[in-house]
C-alpha cells in the first residue's frame, strides 16, 4: 500500500479518535494501576501510604494467589484446547453442503451473542444440583451426582465447559470462514489419488487451517484469563472454596468488595504481563509454524 | 498475499479491543443496575421540582435526598412503601430511594460514589462494613444530629450497642436480624420426635437429624445460611472473644482467634457431619433456604430476616428455636446482631441533613417499626415497637416472629457478644466463608486450613492498622 496522503495532518486526524479510545479506556487507567499498586489505599481513597513492592512480593507469597494461578491455567488450557477443537469439528461437520445448513450455521453462532451473565444463568440453570434438568439427566443416566456447590472439581469443570460452550460460536464462525476460502482443488486432487476423508483433513485442510486456528488460539487465550468474569460471578463466585477463584475473580473480589485496591492493581499488572508474555511466547513458537498461503 | 496481512491487522486490532473491554469488565458487571428507578415518585409536590430546575431558589420544591439500600424481593417492597408514605406526609421532603445490589456492593458503590463526589445522603450498610464506615471520615454520626427528639434508650439494646462506640450511637438502626435454627415440624413428626421440642444442642441437632434421616423424612440433617456469619455467631453464644480489643471494640483489632481451640472444635465438628451427610453444605448467604423450603433437610442455620420469606413459601409446619448449644464448659454469651443500619454522609447540605434525620426518625417510629418487623420478620428496632406487638398479640400468634426476639434478650452482655468489629471485615468474612467450605466441602484439614485463614486475615488487620491506625 503505497498510496500517500497529500497533507500531513489527515492520517493524524483520521487516527484521532482511536488514539484518544486508548488512551483514555486503556493508558490512563494502565499508568493508575501501576502507579496505585505501589501503594497501600484505604477503601476510600483518601488515605496512602507508599510500600513499595510489597503488594507484589505478597502476592507471590500468597498461597491463595498462587491457587488462582493454577486454577486459571487449568481453566484457559481447557477452553482453549477442548473449546478449539470441539469448535473446529463442528465447522467441519457444518460446512458440507447439507439441506438447510444456512439454518444450522446461524443457530450454532447463538450462544456467542448472549452476554456472560446470561450465558452463566442459563448454565446455573440447568445444572442446578436441586432442581437442574441437566444435572438429573446426568444422574439417572449416568448415575453421576453433579453438584458444582459443594464439588471443586465439578465446580471448575462447570465454568470450564460453560466458558468453552459460550466462545463455541465465535470460534465457528471463523472456522468456517477459513474453511470456506479453502482451495477445492488441493482436496479435490488429494480425493482423487486416493486419500480418505480423515487423511484430507490433516494433511490439507488442518494444516491450511493453521492462521485461523493460530488467531483463535489467542482470541481464546485471551477470553480465558480475561472474559470470564461475568460467568463465575453468576453460577460459583470463585467457590466452592477456592476452586474456580480465577485470577480476574480474584482481583474483583480484593478490589471490589474487599476494597483493597492497591493489592488488585498489583493483580491486574501481574495478569497484564503474564498474558502479554503468553501471547508473545505464542507468536513466537506457534507463530512459526502458521502456513500463510 | 496482501488480503492476509490486513487480516492480521485486523486480528491484532481486535485483540486490542478485547483487552482493553476485558479490563472494564470487573466495574461494569455488577448485577443490573437498572433496578426500577421507581416511578413511585407518588410524592404531589415532586413534579413542581421537575419543572424548575434552573431555578437556583430549591425552597419552592421539596428537598430531594437519595437513599441507597440493599433491600430486594419483599424486602426491597417493603422499603419502597415506606419512602412512598415518608413523601406523602413529608411533602417538603423527598426520598429517593434505590436499590443498588448487594450489601458488599451498596457499600463499595457508595464509597466509589463518595469519591467521585456522587455520594448518596443515606446508605444503608451492612454491620460488617460497620467500621469501615467509621473510620471513612464521610459520615455524620446520627447521636450528634438528634436534639433530644429520640431517646437512644428507646433503641432494643443489643442492637444500640452493637452501633455505638464509647456510648454514642453512630448510625440509625434499620434492619436487624440475628441468626436462628428453623425446622420442619412436619419431618419431625414422620420420625416420630416431637415438633415442638426443637433440640437445644448441638448433639441433639445431630441426633433428631439422623432419626429424621433413618425414618427417610429427608435426606440429609442441616444447612446453614452465611456459613461465616454462623461461625462468628457460635463464638459470641459461647461467650468466645473472635478478634483481640475486646474484639475490636476497645481499640482496632489486629488478630482474630477464629484458629482457637474453639473455632477449631466448631469446624471440626462441621466438617465430621459433613462427611456423614448430616451437614448438607447449602453455598453462602440465602441459597440454602430453596433446599430447606424443597424439604431436603430439617434443620436450617439462617439469619431471621427470612423468616417472613419462608412463612410464606413452605408448605410444611415451620418451627424456629434458638441457637443450639455445643457441650463443654462454654459461658453463655449472646447471638450478635447482624443486618444494615442508615448511615448519613457528610455530603448532605444542612437541609439535606435535615430532611434526612426527618427521614431516619420516621423510620424509628414505632408505627413504622412495627409494620417493617412484620413485613420482613427483621426485629422491631424500638422498645415502644415490642410493646405494641406485644399487646397487639402478634406474638402468640406468631409465635416464630418471637423467637429471634427472645434470643438475643436472653443473653448475656459481655464483650465477646457485642458482635465483632474488624476493619477490613468484608474481606474477612470472605476469608473465613472460603475457608469453611475449604473444610466442610473440599474436606481440607480443619487446624491448617483455620490457620491459614488466621494469618490471612491478620495481614489484612495489620494493613488496615497501618492506614489507620492511631
Amino acid at each position: 500500500m503505497q498510496t500517500r496522503f497529500p497533507e500531513k495532518t489527515l492520517p493524524y486526524l483520521l487516527l484521532a479518535p482511536s488514539i484518544i479510545i486508548v488512551l483514555i479506556f486503556f493508558v490512563v487507567p494502565s499508568v493508575q494501576s501501576l502507579y496505585l499498586s505501589f501503594y497501600r489505599v484505604s477503601a476510600l481513597g483518601n488515605k496512602k501510604i507508599f510500600i513499595g513492592l510489597e503488594n507484589f512480593t505478597r502476592l507471590l507469597t500468597d498461597p491463595s494467589y498462587l491457587n488462582s494461578i493454577i486454577t486459571s491455567f487449568e481453566f484457559a488450557i481447557f477452553v482453549v484446547f477442548v473449546g478449539l477443537a470441539a469448535s473446529m469439528a463442528v465447522a467441519v461437520v457444518a460446512n458440507q453442503r447439507l439441506r438447510g445448513f444456512g439454518v444450522y450455521r446461524t443457530l450454532l453462532i447463538w450462544p456467542y451473542a448472549l452476554s456472560p451473565a446470561i450465558a452463566g444463568l442459563i448454565w446455573a440453570q440447568m445444572m442446578d444440583p436441586s432442581i437442574g434438568l441437566a444435572s438429573h439427566l446426568l444422574e439417572i443416566l449416568f448415575g453421576i451426582r453433579f453438584n458444582y456447590q459443594t464439588n471443586g472439581q465439578q465446580a471448575l469443570l462447570f465454568i470450564s465447559v460453560a466458558a468453552a460452550w459460550k466462545m463455541l460460536g465465535y470460534n465457528i464462525i471463523f472456522f468456517l470462514a477459513g474453511l470456506q476460502s479453502l482451495p477445492t482443488e488441493l482436496l479435490e486432487a488429494a480425493a482423487i489419488d486416493g486419500a480418505g476423508a480423515w487423511r484430507r483433513f490433516w494433511k490439507i485442510t488442518f494444516p491450511l487451517l493453521s492462521p485461523t486456528t493460530f488467531f483463535l488460539f489467542i482470541m481464546n487465550t485471551l477470553y480465558a484469563f480475561f472474559q470470564v468474569f461475568g460467568l463465575v460471578h453468576i453460577t460459583t463466585e470463585g467457590g466452592p472454596g477456592r476452586a474456580t477463584d480465577l485470577m480476574v475473580y480474584k482481583l474483583y473480589r480484593d478490589g471490589f468488595e474487599g476494597l483493597n485496591t492497591g493489592y488488585a492493581s498489583a493483580q491486574s499488572i501481574v495478569l497484564l504481563i503474564m498474558v502479554a508474555a503468553l501471547t508473545i511466547l505464542q507468536f513466537r513458537y506457534a507463530g512459526s509454524r502458521v502456513h500463510y498461503q | 498475499m496482501n488480503r492476509r496481512r490486513i487480516v492480521l491487522l485486523l486480528t491484532l486490532t481486535l485483540l486490542l479491543a478485547l483487552v482493553l473491554s476485558a479490563c472494564a469488565a470487573p466495574a461494569a458487571e455488577s448485577p443490573e443496575q437498572e433496578a426500577p428507578k421507581e416511578e413511585a415518585t407518588t410524592a404531589p409536590a415532586a413534579p413542581a421540582q421537575e419543572e424548575k430546575p434552573a431555578e437556583p431558589e430549591a425552597k419552592e420544591g421539596p428537598v430531594t435526598i437519595t437513599f441507597w439500600h440493599a433491600m430486594s424481593g419483599s424486602r426491597g417492597e417493603v422499603v419502597q412503601d415506606l419512602v412512598d408514605t415518608f413523601n406523602e406526609k413529608f411533602p417538603q421532603y423527598k426520598v429517593e430511594a434505590e436499590y443498588t445490589g448487594s450489601y458488599a456492593e451498596t457499600l463499595t458503590k457508595a464509597l466509589a460514589a463518595y469519591k467521585a463526589g456522587e455520594a448518596p445522603i443515606i446508605v444503608q450498610v451492612y454491620e460488617v462494613g460497620t467500621q469501615t464506615m467509621l473510620d471513612s471520615d464521610a459520615i455524620i454520626p446520627v447521636y450528634t444530629m438528634n436534639q433530644g427528639e429520640v431517646d437512644w434508650a428507646e433503641v432494643v439494646e443489643p442492637i444500640r450497642k452493637y452501633y455505638s462506640i464509647d456510648g454514642n450511637l453512630y448510625c440509625m438502626p434499620f434492619n436487624s436480624s440475628t441468626a436462628m435454627l428453623y425446622y420442619n415440624k412436619d419431618m419431625f413428626e414422620k420420625a416420630g420426635l416431637d415438633p415442638d421440642k426443637p433440640p437445644t444442642t448441638w448433639a441433639e441437632v445431630e441426633e433428631y437429624s439422623k432419626k429424621i434421616m433413618e425414618a427417610g423424612a429427608a435426606e440429609g440433617g442441616f444447612s446453614m445460611g452465611w456459613p461465616a456469619w454462623i461461625l462468628e455467631q457460635m463464638f459470641a453464644w459461647h461467650n468466645q472473644l473472635y478478634a483481640n480489643n475486646d474484639n475490636g471494640r476497645s481499640g482496632l483489632a489486629t488478630e482474630i482467634y477464629v484458629n482457637s481451640d474453639f473455632g477449631k472444635m466448631v469446624l471440626g465438628e462441621w466438617q465430621r457431619m459433613a462427611e456423614e451427610g448430616v451437614l448438607v453444605y447449602g453455598g453462602r448467604k440465602y441459597k440454602a433456604n430453596d433446599p430447606f423450603l424443597g424439604q431436603q433437610f430439617p434443620f436450617l442455620f439462617q439469619s431471621t430476616s427470612s423468616l417472613g420469606g419462608i412463612l410464606k413459601k413452605a408448605e410444611f409446619k415451620v418451627g424456629t428455636t434458638f441457637l443450639p448449644r455445643f457441650e463443654g464448659d462454654y459461658e453463655k454469651g449472646n447471638s450478635v446482631v447482624g443486618g444494615g443500619c442508615l448511615w448519613v454522609m457528610d455530603t448532605a447540605t444542612p437541609e439535606q441533613q435535615e430532611a434526612a434525620w426527618e427521614f431516619l426518625k420516621y423510620t424509628f417510629s414505632p408505627e413504622r417499626a412495627v409494620l417493617w418487623h412484620k413485613g420482613t420478620g427483621y426485629f422491631p428496632t424500638s422498645n415502644t415497637a415490642y410493646e405494641m406487638l406485644k399487646e397487639e398479640g402478634w406474638f402468640e400468634k406468631e409465635p416464630n416472629f418471637a423467637t429471634a426476639f427472645n434470643q438475643i434478650l436472653s443473653g448475656n452482655d459481655t464483650p465477646a457478644s457485642q458482635g465483632v468489629l474488624l476493619g477490613p471485615f468484608v474481606r474477612i468474612r470472605d476469608v473465613m466463608g472460603t475457608a469453611i467450605e475449604e473444610a466442610v466441602v473440599n474436606g481440607a484439614d480443619v487446624a491448617k486450613t483455620l490457620d491459614n485463614a488466621a494469618n490471612e486475615a491478620n495481614q489484612l488487620l495489620a494493613e488496615y492498622k497501618q492506614l489507620y491506625g492511631d
